[in-house]
Order: structure tokens, then sequence, then C-alpha cells
């Protein structure tokens, strides 16, 4: 991993020579330390002055994944296959997009483009076989294994296998209302799980306190539809909380068992972690 | 003494294994009326629920989610059910058992009715 000092460098080669390509170098450092706001504008910033640069684009939708913003990355990622077809890095985002979003066919043009770009890589035909697999069975339980490596262990993508339709998202907090695991992407595209979950939280002390003075035994779950959304929470292991929440369209029967597969998802992913 | 709000309240006290059903004020959690078989404390039930349906409301607000319309609280032993029309919030309390998507109907039906009340100066 680079190293501080190495951003340092990278910083003052670019304020030597503004048009140096180091900006490439120093936005994937800073998006690996997890800056992803400087990390972007670093990358705006020399996109600004080399707007041809496919490798610029392929790091720009890098962090845009990383942000939760899926439908930029697709924009930048389709931007390096109009500069550079056959873009590996581009393909294999393609085709994550593509099979999150369900687009098996797609998902199949793109990986089997990256496949015949590089045949050595596992990672890709593995994908490859998921995304025929699903094709055939119209089931997406192993999509978690079609990720790109650089997301497999990344935990806001740990409901991504349950939840398979635009607007549904799921998030795991802890007893004190912070985000373990999953993402929530707001209207403009950014993840604002920390934010929805620290509110939502609130709400289990009053449900706690309900049950108790009514004798109706620990809560199971709550439901509430909003104008724009249908939220459902239910308690998670360790004190924690688990929030689920879809478009209002999503009828009410289905969000339970949504919110029970993602109970279920979230209970794995914590033994084999604790 | 019948009250505007009654015939809903006998509506929804008719579905099996409804215990209790308020009309009650979300600010401070009074009870407006009142369907409560013996045993069970309308007041406590209302307060409760006040609190409950408020937090939800302000919390899916600070969220950005909008105006809750409709709220459900399971439990190992029963369920809350309570759909909101301005200030004022139409609550269940019930068994386990009971057909929630006919409550939840009911409820919202009932929220409706009372928000065009409130629009006839009936408050």
């Amino acid at each position: 991993m680079t190293m501080p000092d190495d951003v340092r460098l990278l910083t003052e080669e670019l304020a030597r020579d503004p048009n140096s390509l180091a900006f490439v170098t120093l936005g994937e450092a800073l998006r690996r330390q997890g800056q992803l706001d400087m990390a972007l504008k670093v990358t705006l910033r020399g996109l600004a002055r080399h707007p041809y640069l496919p490798d610029a684009h392929d790091l720009g939708a890098r962090i845009c994944v990383d942000r939760g913003e899926i439908e930029r990355a697709f924009e930048e990622w389709d931007m390096v296959l109009t500069l550079a077809p056959g873009h590996l890095g581009a393909l294999k985002g393609l085709g994550f997009v593509c099979f999150h979003r369900e687009r098996f066919a797609d998902a199949e043009r793109y990986l089997s483009a990256a496949a015949a770009a590089d045949p050595q890589d596992e990672q890709v035909e593995r994908a490859l076989r998921h995304v025929r697999t699903a094709r055939a069975d119209g089931w997406t339980e192993p999509l978690a294994h079609a990720l790109p490596a650089s997301l497999m262990d990344d935990s806001r993508y740990l409901f991504v296998n349950v939840l398979n339709e635009e607007g549904q998202t799921a998030l795991l907090l802890d007893r004190d209302g912070l985000v373990l695991a999953g993402a929530y992407v707001g209207a403009d595209g950014k993840d604002v799980a920390q934010e929805v979950g620290a509110e939502l939280s609130g709400v289990t002390e009053a449900a706690r306190r309900t049950t108790r003075h009514l004798s109706m035994g620990d809560w199971t779950s709550i439901v509430f539809e909003t104008e724009v959304a249908v939220v459902a929470m239910a308690p998670s292991q360790h004190d924690g909380l688990l929030v689920l929440a879809t478009s209002r369209a999503t009828p009410l029967g289905l969000v339970r068992r949504l919110l029970d597969k993602c109970s279920d998802r979230a209970g794995r992913w914590l033994e084999e972690r604790v | 003494m019948a009250t505007p709000f009654t015939h809903m309240l006998q509506s929804l006290a008719r579905q099996r294994g409804v215990i209790a059903a308020l009309v009650i004020s979300e600010r401070d959690g009074i009870v407006i009326d009142s369907y409560v078989q013996v045993g069970h404390s309308a007041d406590r039930v209302a307060a409760l629920a006040a609190k409950l349906f408020r937090k939800a409301r302000l919390s899916a607000g600070a969220a950005g989610l909008g105006a809750v319309s409709f709220m459900q609280l399971e439990a190992q032993s029963g369920r809350i059910c309570a759909a909101g029309a301005g200030d004022q919030v139409i609550v269940i309390l019930a068994e386990s058992g009971i057909n929630v998507g006919l409550v939840r109907g009911e409820l919202l039906r009932s929220a409706a009715e009372i928000g065009a009340l409130d629009g006839q100066g009936f408050r």
C-alpha cells in the first residue's frame, strides 16, 4: 500500500507540474487510504487537464463505486471503453454493475470480453460462470462471488446477493447506531448509511419501552411506510439493528421476507467475524 | 357519547384479535376516543403509541424518507399498528395472530376519514 510519504511526494510533484500524470497514482493512493472525497477531487482536477486518459476515468469509476455511486461509476467505465475499447478494468467493472442490476446478458458480454482480454484472470472466469448460472436459473445467490476482488470483502456489499431490485438497500448497525455493513444510497447517488442509520436506530429505544410497558415480550420487527419508502427493522445480534429500505412499490409481504433473508445473511456474517 | 370517531373504532375493534383501538394526539399522547378491552389502560397505550409513532415520524423525516403513513411494531406476544392523520394517530393494540392486511387497510381508510374530518373542523 502507498504510504502517506508517497502521497506527500506525489502531491509535491503535482504542485510543481500540474500537467503531471501523477494525479492517477495519487488518486489511487488516496482511494486506498479511504480518503474518497480527496481522491475524487484529485482525479477530477486531473481529468480537467487530461480528459481522454482512460486510466483516470477508470480510477474515477472505482472511487464512485467506493462512494456507493454505482450509476456514475457506470458512466465513467462507459467512457473508458469509448476511449480504450478492451480496457480490462472497465470491462470487469461494467460486468459487475450490470450483474448488480440483473442485466445478465450485458454482464456476460462484458465479462466474456474481459476473459478474452486476459484468459489467465481466474476472478473474471469465476464471475463469468456465475453470470451464466444466473442467466440459466434466474437466481442471483452467488452474486457475491462475482464481485470484483476489491469489493468481495467490502462489507458495504453484504446484502447485494439478497436485494435484487433498484431501491432496495439494507444496513447492519451496532448497538451505538454505527454502520457495520451495508449501504444506503440516497437519491443523489451518495452513500448516506451512517446518517440514516443514526436517525432510524433511535426508534428502537421507543419500541423497547413500549413492548416492556405493555407486556408484549421483546420486539421482533418494526415496519413503517413513508412517502418514498418502506422501512423495516429487526433486532440483530449483540444489540445490533438491521434496517431494510425498499421502494413504496414493494409489497409488504415481500418486505418481510427480504428482512428475514437479510437477518440470516447478517447473522452468518457476524458469526464469521465474532 | 358518540364522537366522529366512534364508528371507525367500532369497525376496527370488530377485527379478530384487536384488543384496543384508539384515536390519539401524537403531540401529547392524549386519548381523543378509544375502544379498549377490560384490563387494559387506554392512557398507557396512547402515551406509548404516540411516542413510538412520533419517534418513527421524526426519524423518517430526518433520514429524508418523508412522512410516515403507517407503522407496525411486532413483538413476541402482540402488535401495535398505527396510521397518521396530521397530529392525530389511529392506533390498534392486537394479538400476534391478527390479519395485518385487513387491519392496515382499515387503519389507512380511517386515517383518511380523520383527515377529511380535520378539513371540516372536527378537532
